[in-house]
């Protein structure tokens, strides 16, 4: 046998250092990345359903539609009381049934038609007429009518009173869009362009990936900081760190874990910034069956509540503990379950309410959660819950979940106590009594039902002076803790993480919880 | 010899015709799978967060509360002629996010399918070239830890080590968000986007960003190529005209490289149909893993949100991808394989 040819060695082992130097070359090819000055990439988990403003009532929608649309009345940063935008003024009659605008003058769309009051009442028209089962019309319950007086004066003429209707002019459903673009029976595909009066033009969108916006040059108002904007959207929170510790985005905002924003904390060259939110999390009684349609059974509860180990142990700090279904920061938060039950958990105050109604103990009863809607540690949450209740002795608990599908589905139809989570429409202490507190709203299906509760809710929305209805909104406050229907125990912060060039965020962390991109600016 | 075998246009045709019935069964499967749960599609995706008569009308709308037999004859129709549905939460076309996002995962799968076939076949080659020799020994074990190893495993640590320790590569994503935001998209694929832009920077960034994809997914496959090859040569260096051919003086690389490997490398086409379904389960989990906006990412966000109607479109798209690449592979093993005979 001859000696072989060594050529095809050599070209093989040839190939392979090619083909290790070429991985190398594309692997080295850049170290971490650096997005230039002049853009900011936003990473987040939220995700988006239709641009169109009549078919969104999600917060990772309502993110894109505030670059592109605005509102008549907004937010400064930091304030929680409505403020001029494309309206410089509205103002209620003596009955509050009727509101009344005056437009901003000038302004115009991202392809140069002027915003009109005809844009306005068909912006409000649309939203009821379209009733698309993903919007927010709900919002739009009470308004009767929209009229116009000129092209920069309008009217909304509500079935009731409503002190609160400006704070509706401010949620989604209040985006204003141009009448001559989109449909006034369907909504415009989020292929097709939007055009609004925003900061931004978006220019790109790519479900599930990202949308791209540029500064609008023609913007009436005070150009956005950083022209370019990309907002990058990640199915898991983990892949998502990653990109942000290398760089890839220069901040992420909703939603790491608890254990997440711990460890970022400690990550070099980020920062985890934290400001007043509004979200809030909190334990629904079925005041009809029992158990717990003892109110001896619920203030029981109520005074062993482990709301410290739940902010600290689980949420690391993330959550503070709450003491009342408005939550603290808000006009009118007073701290109602601390006055009623105090601060901190008391077996002996437990105990003694069980005796005095001659409550048999331990009391038997079944807690249920969501693990697939309210994030990781809700499992955590509830078994701390099911831990602070168990060792009173004075209970015996049993924890169930459920799906959310079916979970949302059921609620107090069948479920006895159960885990909830709420984050307002608008940041007013009103969004968060009506809806769990009045007989005529079925959303928790609990049976509670107070004409005392419904009579200071009335009182409330009709009431003419904030003074007033700040009044109503303490009373509420009170009756609700002492009848405990629900207990409320965290209230979300509202963090961002960002890379040390991005600045402005602490600015815009406040409890109207909007992220206003066009104030932030990198270095 | 009279009788033996069968045509080559007999068995093509017969391998077409057996389509019909297997479309069929899986979209019955589908149909069937979907309506078994409780409730409906439309209370899956929106029930929580619309009130009960408003998911009541929206099901009616979309026909959930007529007959079954109704509901699977307009289904069909409406699959025959390229209607997969609409998403219920985001109202897309079905039939456009699998010509958008699986533009994103075929760039990936046939990536990852280079991969297994680059790093496989040479290695099962080597390996039963030499075998119960050390490159035998780290060949198998290789392939077996390949094999073994759950993609997204293989994935969080190709992540880790290449792109938060070693700092690499990119971790996310077909590509940086700014070549994303600024290349056109005229086929999705952004390897073909970028070459027919002559844009040589996003070609580069695009590349960069499928390294770890593609070869998470395409190593977890090299595995079972290593093992079929490694395998197929060792019986095929025992058969009897290999013998002969030493016998008759021929080079023992000759009679490795020329005759055991092509004859081994048979099995492996039909092994690569067969695979092609499970690149594409891999591909669900490499995609999520790596953010990579393929069909299988988008199939577990609708999944997450309860979109069945957007989850059936899918699934049907999948499984209609995996029937006809299995009639492909069976075409081209019918011209290769040389037991099909001319009558």
């Amino acid at each position: 046998m001859g000696q072989g040819k060594p050529g095809w060695r050599v070209a093989a082992a040839t190939l392979v250092l090619v083909a290790v130097a070429g991985f190398g070359g594309v692997a080295r090819a850049g170290t971490d990345p650096q997005t230039p000055a002049n853009t900011l990439i936003d990473g987040t988990t939220d995700t988006v359903t239709n641009i169109d403003p009549s078919g969104n009532y999600n917060y990772g929608t309502d993110t894109v539609d505030r670059e592109i649309f605005q509102h008549l009345l907004g937010y400064k940063p930091g304030s929680t009381v409505p403020s001029p935008v494309l309206a410089t003024g509205c103002k209620a009659d003596a009955t509050v049934t009727e509101w009344t605008c005056t437009l901003r003058q000038g302004v115009t769309f991202q392809n140069g038609d002027k915003f009109t009051s005809t844009d306005v009442a068909f912006s409000f028209e649309r939203l009821i007429k379209i009733h698309d089962p993903s919007g927010i019309w709900s919002l739009l319950s009470n308004l009767k009518s929209v009229t116009t007086k000129g092209p920069y004066s309008v009217t909304f003429h509500l079935k009731q009173p409503q002190s609160t209707w400006e704070y509706i002019l401010t949620t989604i459903a209040g985006y204003i869009v141009d009448h001559r673009v989109y449909p006034a029976d369907r909504l415009l595909p989020d292929s097709s362009t939007q055009i609004g009066t925003g900061p931004y033009r978006l220019v790109k969108y790519a479900p599930g990936q990202d949308a791209v916006f540029k500064a609008w040059k023609g913007f009436w108002g005070t150009q956005p900081k950083v022209p370019n904007l990309i907002i990058t959207y990640f199915s898991k929170s983990s892949t998502m760190k990653l990109a942000l510790q290398r760089g890839e985005i220069d901040m992420a905002f909703r939603d790491f874990t608890p254990t997440e924003y711990a460890s970022l904390a400690k990550t070099k060259d980020l920062r985890v910034l934290k400001g007043p939110g509004v979200a809030i999390r909190y334990l629904v009684f079925n005041v009809t069956r029992p158990p717990a349609n003892s109110l001896a059974v619920r203030q029981a509860i109520a005074y062993l509540m482990p709301r410290e180990t739940i902010a600290n142990r689980i949420y690391h700090g993330n959550v503070t503990p709450l003491y009342s279904m408005v939550p603290a920061g808000m006009p009118g938060h007073i701290d109602a379950f601390t006055t009623v039950y105090g601060k901190t958990p008391s077996v002996a105050k437990a105990k003694a309410v069980l005796e005095k109604a001659n409550v048999k103990t331990p009391v038997a009863i079944t807690l249920w959660w969501t693990p697939t809607h309210y994030g990781e540690a809700s499992a955590e949450e509830y078994t701390e819950i099911e831990r602070a209740l168990d060792a009173s002795g004075l209970f015996q608990v049993t924890l169930k979940s459920a799906e959310w599908a079916t979970y949302a589905k059921t609620l107090g139809a069948q479920y006895d106590a159960f885990q909830l989570g709420w984050f307002p429409d608008y940041p007013d202490a009103e969004d968060y009594l009506v809806p769990f507190y009045g007989t005529k709203s079925d959303f928790l299906s609990n049976g509670y039902s107070n004409p005392k509760m419904d009579a200071i809710l009335g009182h409330e929305k009709a009431a003419t002076s904030t003074g007033e209805r700040m009044k109503y909104v303490r009373e509420a406050e009170t009756l609700a803790a002492e009848d405990v229907p629900i207990i409320p125990y965290w209230q979300g912060a509202m963090i961002a993480v960002a890379r040390p060039d991005v600045h402005g965020i602490q600015g815009t962390l406040d409890p109207t919880f909007i992220m206003r991109f066009w104030l932030l600016s990198k270095s | 010899m009279p009788g033996a075998g069968i045509s080559l246009k007999s068995y093509l045709l017969a391998r077409v015709a057996l389509v019909v019935p297997t479309v069929l069964i899986l979209l019955t499967l589908v149909f069937v799978l979907m309506r078994v749960a409780p409730g409906n599609p439309v209370s899956a995706a929106l029930g929580g967060h619309v009130p009960p008569a408003v998911i009541k009308q929206i099901a009616r709308q979309l026909g959930y509360d007529r007959p079954l037999y109704v509901q699977y004859g307009v289904y069909l129709w409406h699959i025959v002629h390229g209607n997969f549905g609409i998403t219920i939460t985001d109202r897309r076309h079905v039939t456009r996010i699998i010509a958008v996002n699986g533009a994103a995962t075929l760039e990936l799968t046939v990536a990852a399918m280079l991969v297994a076939l680059v790093v496989g076949i040479p290695g099962g080659l080597l390996t039963g070239r030499f075998r119960d020799r050390p490159i035998d020994a780290v060949g198998r074990l290789f392939g077996i830890v390949l094999y073994a190893t759950p993609v997204f495993v293989l994935g969080l640590l190709a992540q880790i080590v290449f792109g938060s320790v070693l700092h690499w590569l990119p971790i996310s994503g077909q590509a940086s968000p700014l070549t994303e935001a600024t290349l056109q998209a005229h086929t999705n694929i952004l390897v073909i986007d970028a070459i027919i832009d002559r844009n040589w920077p996003a070609l580069r960034d695009v590349l960069r960003h499928l390294v770890l994809p593609a070869a998470t997914l395409g190593l977890v496959f090299a595995g079972v190529f290593l093992r079929l090859v490694r395998v197929n040569v060792i019986r095929t260096l025992k058969d009897d005209y290999i013998e002969a051919a030493r016998a008759r003086g021929v080079r023992e690389r000759a009679v490795v490289y020329r005759h055991a490997f092509r004859n081994a490398l048979v099995p492996v086409v039909t092994v690569i149909g067969l695979e092609i379904a499970l690149l594409l389960s891999g591909a669900v989990l490499t995609e999520t893993t790596f953010n990579w906006p393929g069909i299988g990412h988008e199939l577990y966000i609708y999944l997450e949100n309860r979109d069945y109607a957007a989850v059936q479109g899918i699934v049907i798209a999948f499984g209609l991808v995996v029937v006809f690449a299995s009639l492909l592979i069976d075409f081209v093993n019918a011209f290769i394989d040389p037991r099909v005979r001319y009558q």
